[in-house]
């Protein structure tokens, strides 16, 4: 008997079948990968286990006893821990607070802090997760963050645990160490369900794979008598051809140039020294570096919202330093943000209206400041077709789309209109092997339309794939220059973790 | 579906205040059904009685879509206490300077003057939130406070008029005053005005640009600034448009109603606005009817004092269980939303706190 069973589980939202059908078992003590394209159904299923979302239909099984999950206060008590495809930390909040929220220690009718610290600093040693319980939620780095939330499930003694593309948004360092904590909670007795989108992934920790396509199960591999291209070829129901992308770039004219960049966090530090970089029409460069490394306050400086201590930037050879946003949006920028749900949309706003924020101000989108909704609605279902947004229709919230699809509304937006200069961060985050090979066909594609791109990111698969020079971020500082010809991972890697080879300052 | 959801919240909210009140009569030793039944003949029962349901619920139209406006951007702006005083102030004046004008020219200059007044003082929390990020909170109830002292100063000294013993000023000329369309009734065509309001708000929200921009900058201000919003603008924007309206408001009471600016007339009626839009869901139409709702409440309060031994209070304490099973209401929501990681909810919310530059 299996530790987990889920049977015959549907669940249909309007116009939607996010589940139907499906059987899903899970052994004691393994690590059970669940994959599938965007807008499978991946998340719902495991809402559904974590008491969040009720099913149309179907039963669960937990230990060989049929149980019912209202919501997470009951799930957490049957022992299942969740951490989510968008962390769920409360960010003005410490880690302790985090952690223990809801379930806190007392005395009397205190909160009892020390016993809160204590418990998590011996939680945190036990497992190789080093946090600091008095730190502010809000000053951490993803990869930290991410960290606290799996501490969190291990404060409510979590038996199952439920990851939702916890790798999508580390580093190759981050998601080695990662896997090094999962295998060792599985080694105590514990199980884990994976979610994730690279294949590689699966095939270095999980034991088997159940693989969803649009709500259906089409069944469970063991990852020791299978390979990533039948994996895909069961999300996708077809071979995805793995030709490689042509990388023959031939820069034009300056279209971004940064001019001793410097700039300071919130707090004053220093977090960006002397940035000089351009990126020339007709090439894509990647900006490579382990997040928190400066990548936030360089997005920040270039969309304008962040003024740099010295230092210029041109943007299509106007100085652009004083300008805001819009001016650069007009000058012939577009701009891709790391973090979807705050700075790339909104999530209680219809797909239309996210899609329309660039452009509404000017005809044909509005008229005399009245906007053309018909119009714009037509415009957003092109796109949506363009992008392959899977949803109901232009008036879907949101917030309510699968993650990967949610990310193809930004990227749909950012490329509408082709631009000079594309700044792109992490275009790919959680999205499915198919989308995210859609979106790398688009950077090459309006490469060679001439369109300068400039891409941060921390996948070196992904930069390896398609850029045609490398930067390496450090300590705000630039610590290596890379061609694409001499660029591998492990060159990246080192430069990355701050080796930096002193050959540099080759300023392009 | 989630529409209904929220009207039937709204009835459940209101029936609530309606029988505690009535228990709370009832312990008090009065019989609420026929309390009840009398408020409502007082409220809606004649034309007079409608007449002045109306003519209570025309300043609530106006302070509660001003409110609503500014709350769907994300601001709360707590400030059109302050429009109306400035704005009636404003449109007093012009009706007692310009008194060669003919009627038409003379009302129309005299809302505009008060709406754009009251625009301006708006607009002063606005610019310092946009450029400053004073909280809007703290500057709008302070400058309240400067608005009521400002207009009183203005009756008291400048534009005092000798031998009136109280704190008013001149009657406006009498094309000025607009006429009153039932008899003993003091409905006027300003309820129509606000009527018109409304329906501009309900397109400017739905179908411009200013709307769209509203609606990104309340549902995630972060957003708004990384793709290139005008924040700042927008917030001063809106922040004039809401005073715009509280200024009509003003304007209103003063041509239909009063005929002079009389210190201290409102006592709060912006801030009912609040109330209004709070029970009105922070929609145009929900602002419309939430208006008409407390409109013949008090009307019907007045003229039920006058015929039962039961005191006007009852319309206060209904008021006030309204505001607190409103509180409760969106205090629930803005929990749920706090502790959203708790319960799966989206984290976006949380952050989205407060509208920043
Ligand atoms: N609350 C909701 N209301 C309506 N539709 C929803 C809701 N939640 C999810 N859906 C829809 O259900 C489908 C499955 O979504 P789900 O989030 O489970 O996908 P996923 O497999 O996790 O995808 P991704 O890899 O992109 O995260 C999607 O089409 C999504 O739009
Ligand atoms: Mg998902």
């Amino acid at each position: 008997m299996p530790y987990l069973m889920m049977q015959d589980i549907t669940k249909h939202y309007p116009g939607v079948a996010a589940n139907t059908d499906v059987n899903f078992a899970v052994e004691k003590g393994e690590i059970h990968a669940l994959v599938g394209e965007n807008g499978a159904g991946k998340s719902t299923l495991m809402k559904i286990l974590y008491g969040l979302e009720q099913p149309d239909s179907g039963r669960i099984m937990l230990d060989g006893k049929p149980v019912i999950i209202p919501n997470t206060y009951s799930a957490i008590r049957m022992g299942i821990g969740m951490v989510h495809q968008h962390f769920q930390l409360i960010p003005s909040l410490t880690v302790g607070e985090n952690i223990a929220l809801g379930y806190e220690s007392r005395k009397g009718i205190f909160v009892d802090r020390t016993g809160i610290a204590t418990r998590v600093r011996a939680l945190s040693e036990q497992y190789g997760l080093q946090v600091d319980p008095n730190q502010r939620v809000a000053e951490l780095s993803v990869g930290i963050r991410q960290r606290v939330e799996i501490l969190k499930m291990l404060y409510r003694n979590a038996k199952l645990l439920i990851l939702d593309e916890p790798s999508a948004v580390l580093t190759p360092q981050e998601v080695d160490k990662l896997f090094e904590v999962i295998r060792n909670l599985v080694h105590q007795g514990r199980t884990a369900i994976f979610i994730t989108h690279k294949l590689h992934e699966v095939m270095a920790i999980c034991q088997r794979a159940t693989v969803l396509r649009r709500g259906k199960v089409m069944g469970t591999l063991e990852v020791v008598s299978t390979n990533p291209v039948e994996i895909a070829r069961m999300m996708v129901g077809a071979d995805i051809d793995t030709v490689q992308l042509t990388t023959t770039s031939r820069p034009g004219i300056r279209q971004l140039h940064l001019e001793q960049l410097v700039a300071e966090d919130d707090r004053g530090l220093k977090v960006l020294r002397n940035i000089e970089l351009s990126v020339h029409s007709g090439e894509i460069v990647g900006l490579a570096g382990v997040e928190g490394n400066g990548q936030h306050e360089l997005l920040e400086v270039l969309v304008g919202l962040r003024r740099p201590k010295s230092g210029q930037i041109y943007i299509c050879d106007t100085l652009a330093t004083n300008l805001n946003g819009r001016q650069r949006r007009e000058d012939g920028l577009a701009l891709i943000p790391e973090d979807r749900n705050q700075e790339g949309l909104s999530n209680d706003l219809s797909i239309w209206e996210n899609l329309a924020i660039t452009r509404y101000y000017t005809a044909p989108q509005s008229r005399g400041n009245v906007l053309r909704i018909g119009h714009l609605q037509q415009k957003a279902r092109e796109l949506m077709q363009r992008f392959d947004v899977r949803a109901n229709s232009h008036n879907t919230r949101v917030g309510t789309l699968s993650g990967g699809n949610a990310q193809k509304v930004v990227i749909a937006r950012e490329l509408a209109e082709t631009p000079r200069i594309l700044i792109a961060a992490q275009p790919t985050r959680g999205l499915d092997i198919g989308a995210a090979r859609f979106v790398h066909e688009q950077l090459v594609n309006l490469r060679d339309q001439g369109v300068g791109i400039f891409l941060i990111s921390a996948d070196l698969d992904e930069l390896l794939a398609v850029c045609d020079r490398l930067i390496v971020l450090f300590e705000g500082r630039i610590a290596g220059r890379l061609t694409a010809a001499e660029a591998t991972r492990e060159t990246l890697g080192l430069l990355m973790a701050g080796r930096s080879t002193e050959n540099e300052v080759t300023t392009s | 579906m989630k529409e209904v959801q929220q009207v039937f919240r709204v009835l459940i909210t209101l029936a609530l205040a309606l029988v505690i009140g009535g228990i709370i009569m009832q312990v008090s030793g009065k019989d609420a059904l026929n309390a009840y039944s009398v408020l409502l003949q007082s409220a809606l029962g004649n034309e007079r009685a409608i007449a002045d349901t109306l003519l209570k619920a025309t300043p609530l139209i106006f302070t509660g879509l001003a409110t609503m406006i500014a709350f769907k951007a994300g601001i709360f702006n707590v400030g059109v206490e302050g429009s109306l005083y400035l704005g009636a102030f404003a449109a007093a004046w012009v009706g007692f300077t310009f008194t060669e004008l003919p009627a038409l020219v003379i009302i129309s200059l005299a809302f505009i003057v008060a709406g754009v007044v009251g625009g301006l003082w708006g607009a002063i929390p606005g610019y310092l939130k946009a450029r400053l990020k004073v909280d809007e909170v703290v500057s709008t109830i302070m400058l309240n406070y400067v608005a009521i002292s400002l207009t009183e100063y203005l009756v008291l000294g400048p534009f005092f008029v000798p031998g009136m013993s109280n704190a008013m000023s001149q009657e406006v000329a009498l094309q000025a005053q607009l006429p009153r369309i039932v008899s003993r009734s003091q409905w006027n065509p300003s309820f129509f005005i606000a009527l018109a309001v409304f329906f501009i708000v309900m397109f400017m929200m739905r179908r411009m640009t200013i709307g769209y921009e509203v609606r990104v900058l309340g549902s995630n201000p972060t957003f708004a600034r990384w793709a290139g919003m005008p924040v700042r603008r927008i917030i001063v924007l809106v922040m004039f448009l809401s005073g715009f309206i509280g200024g009509l408001a003003g304007a209103g009471q003063v041509l239909g109603v009063h005929y002079r600016f009389v210190a201290g007339f409102s006592r709060g009626l912006g801030f009912d606005g609040i109330v209004v839009a709070l029970l009105g869901r922070n929609t145009a139409v929900g602002v419309l009817l939430a208006a008409l709702f407390f409109g013949a409440l008090r009307s019907g309060g007045a003229t039920m004092e006058m015929f039962t031994r039961i005191p006007r209070d009852l319309i206060d304490i209904v008021q006030a269980l309204i505001i607190f099973f409103i509180a409760i209401d969106v205090g629930f929501g803005w929990l749920r939303r706090r502790f959203a990681p708790l319960t799966g909810g989206s984290e976006t919310d949380l952050l989205a706190e407060g509208a920043g530059d």
